[in-house]
């Protein structure tokens, strides 16, 4: 497992909102430790329909409970603000749920963040989830089942439909990060695909991407020259028409690059497994893991 | 939001970037107030590119020659963006052409600076751009690093620098996703003019721009019609050439779906991104856009809940069928409250696949 696990100490910034909210209850249902909400104004109360307190600052926050994560709910134009706040208090991890961010504070909390040497994941994205351990975002716990298969991926629900396939067949996964649909972001694959071939308990990893950027281009360089574990991938958007933005602010094919073929291709010439189905990706996985996970 | 060029340039005025002077006419008699000599430069406002080479971009002798031409403009398409106005400028007697545009760089992960000092228009196929990463907190050394990295001296170094520290400063203020002056030109009294210029207004960050509350609708025009309304819904909607209607939950996984149909030997006729949480409401309008695409033949809906409930998918679908009984549909849904979807979707006698793939393969059955 890779980022958090069953000790990560985590506090929700935005926890009184109704998203944050509803999220920080159904992450506590799955077993995550969160510790803290943050909310300027509502220090002193609790999380609605929780026993789990909540601190003006992030700095309060982290020195009442020890916190080291945060995970953001706040709405967009907030978020520069609220990200900032966590960087100076001296966060470790951050994971940004929130979409639709202008990009230019993206671009300078990432600047931000890399400066202070802080993970961050996303924006725009689904969180993390170590499976029976701890679950950071949105992503529905039930779909996911611990295993051997390290999972990196820019979408949410596709990433779901992936991990329904993977479970379905069995193969559970060690840890899935989704690093969300934004043009800019956080961590990139690099970074992750790192941290998977570091992991003992991860043997195959699983990279989702999707046309638009060159991430996977990259992505695919990378991997020959530094991951030596199997990696299995899918790129979305092989039917999408140039020039439209697909739903992802980054998923957009501009002045002929980003297409799912260019990456499907690269990933090919790095003799990386390409699945065209999710129930692809499993088959592949399948013949790639050395010992079958049972029950 | 892309802006017309006149919005730019009213921009670049106003942050301090010299424009040539200007007047806009709605009608071609309009033009007989427009007191700015001849000959005159008549240029049709469009949103899309390609401008001069379509003929949008016309001079005028005089006051007759312009009238017929500010006629001809007026009533021009180009790339199906409908002329909605023609600015008229005095004709500038050009030394050289530059370009100079900030814009953000997705694979750094920051602001850049793109320049030229020979030739604009044509970019894309210039080898002689440089781009410069803009590093924070902006200072204004990176107009001067920019205006020499273009290879400039003397007086014209420390006006281009100052013009390209004053589109940065507008670029961020207004929230844009491009800033760009393509040419900015240097005149034969060696004045530096931005003769035309670009703006794109990031989508995310409409909310608070409050300079441009009520401007979608006017820079929509040129939008389908579906893909406006969808727009407005809060949808995302891209249309295609085939006949399968879809609709999902989440941008990948549409994109999958769409992949998938086109796989098993099915064609999509749209990409519809419901996006995440969407109410009973949202799906219903969704539903009523794709049903209104005559090409249509079926409509898949994919739905996998995470955060959105099954049953509110459901709730719409019942609502859906109960209007349009006639239109075939093929059905996936799994996760949160999946039970109770099922049991409401059975008493409207819908078949639910909880497998994407046979859902797949029976939507491009039932296309054929």
């Amino acid at each position: 497992m890779i980022l958090v696990n069953k000790n990560t100490k985590v506090l929700v910034q935005g926890a009184t909102g109704k998203m944050g909210a509803s999220h920080t209850k159904r992450m506590v249902a799955y077993g995550t430790q969160i510790v803290a909400g943050v909310t300027p104004a509502r220090g002193g109360s609790k999380v609605p329909g929780t026993e789990i307190p909540v601190y003006d600052t992030v700095k309060e926050a982290m020195d009442a409970t020890g916190a080291t994560a945060s995970v953001i709910f706040v709405p967009p134009y907030l978020v520069l603000d609220a990200a900032s706040e966590a960087i100076d208090a001296g966060i470790s991890l951050l994971v940004v749920i929130t979409e639709g961010i202008p990009p230019q504070d993206t671009a300078k909390l990432v600047a931000h963040a890399r400066a202070k040497g802080v993970k961050m994941i996303g924006p725009n994205c689904p969180g993390i989830i170590t499976p029976t351990e701890a679950l950071l975002g949105i992503l529905p716990g039930s779909i996911f089942k611990k295993g051997p298969v390290g999972m990196v991926s820019k979408s949410g629900t596709l990433t779901y439909e992936i991990a329904l396939s993977l479970s379905d067949a069995n193969l559970g996964q060690s840890t899935c990060v989704g690093v969300g649909g934004d043009p800019v972001k956080g961590m990139e694959y690099p970074e992750v695909l790192t941290m998977f071939e570091n992991d003992p308990e991860t043997e195959v990893i699983v990279l989702i991407g999707e046309i638009g950027g060159s991430a996977e281009e990259e992505a695919a360089e990378f991997i020959k020259a530094n991951i030596k574990k199997p990696v299995v991938a899918y790129i979305a958007g092989q039917t999408a028409p140039p020039g439209k933005r697909m739903g992802h602010a980054g998923a957009i094919i501009s002045g002929g690059k980003g297409t799912a073929e260019s990456k499907m291709k690269a990933l090919k010439a790095a003799n990386i497994e390409v699945a065209l189905t999710p129930r692809e990706v499993a088959e592949k996985v399948a013949k790639l893991i050395k010992q079958p996970v049972t029950k | 939001m892309d802006l017309y060029e006149y919005e730019a340039k009213r921009i670049f005025a106003e942050f301090g970037i010299k424009v040539p002077p200007s007047a806009r006419i709605t009608k071609p008699d309009g033009l007989r107030t427009v007191h700015l000599g001849y000959p005159l430069t008549l240029k049709c406002q469009v949103l899309s590119g390609g401008r001069g080479k379509a003929g949008g971009i016309q001079f005028a002798k005089d006051l007759k020659e312009g009238e017929a031409i500010a006629e001809k403009l007026l009533a021009m398409t180009i790339k199906d963006s409908k002329t909605e106005s023609v600015l008229c400028e005095p004709k500038v007697s050009i030394a050289k052409e530059m370009y100079l545009a900030v814009t953000l760089d997705r694979s750094r992960g920051c602001p850049v600076f793109i320049a030229a000092a020979d030739g604009g228009i044509e970019i894309e196929s210039n080898d002689k751009i440089v781009t410069m990463p803009i590093t924070f907190p902006y200072s204004s050394f990176q107009g001067r690093k920019i205006a020499k990295a273009m290879g400039l001296n003397g007086a014209l170094h420390s006006k281009v620098a100052d013009i390209a520290n004053k589109l940065y400063r507008l670029y961020e203020e207004l929230d844009l996703d491009l800033a760009e002056i393509n040419p900015l030109v240097v005149t034969a009294g060696e004045d530096v003019l931005a003769l035309d210029g670009k703006m794109t207004v990031n989508d995310d960050a409409m909310g608070r721009q409050e300079r441009f509350n009520g401007w979608a609708d006017k820079h929509m025009a040129d939008l389908p019609e579906r893909e406006r309304r969808s727009k407005k819904a809060g949808l995302n909607l891209v249309e295609l050439d085939g006949n399968i209607g879809i609709m999902c939950n989440g941008a990948g996984l549409t994109m999958a779906t769409m992949d998938m149909v086109k796989n098993f030997g099915g064609n999509p006729g749209n990409f519809l991104d419901a996006g995440g949480g969407s109410d009973s409401e949202k799906t219903l309008q969704g539903l009523e856009i794709i049903n209104d695409n005559p090409e249509v033949k079926v409509i898949l809906l994919n739905i996998l809940g995470g955060i959105t409930a099954c049953d509110e998918v459901a709730t719409a679908l019942v609502e859906f069928m109960k209007r349009h009984p006639e239109r075939k549909m093929i059905v996936r849904l799994r996760g949160n409250n999946q039970d109770v979807a099922e049991k409401m979707l059975a008493a409207s006698g819908t078949k639910l696949y909880p497998d994407l793939e046979d859902a797949v393969k029976a939507a491009v059955a039932a296309s054929k």
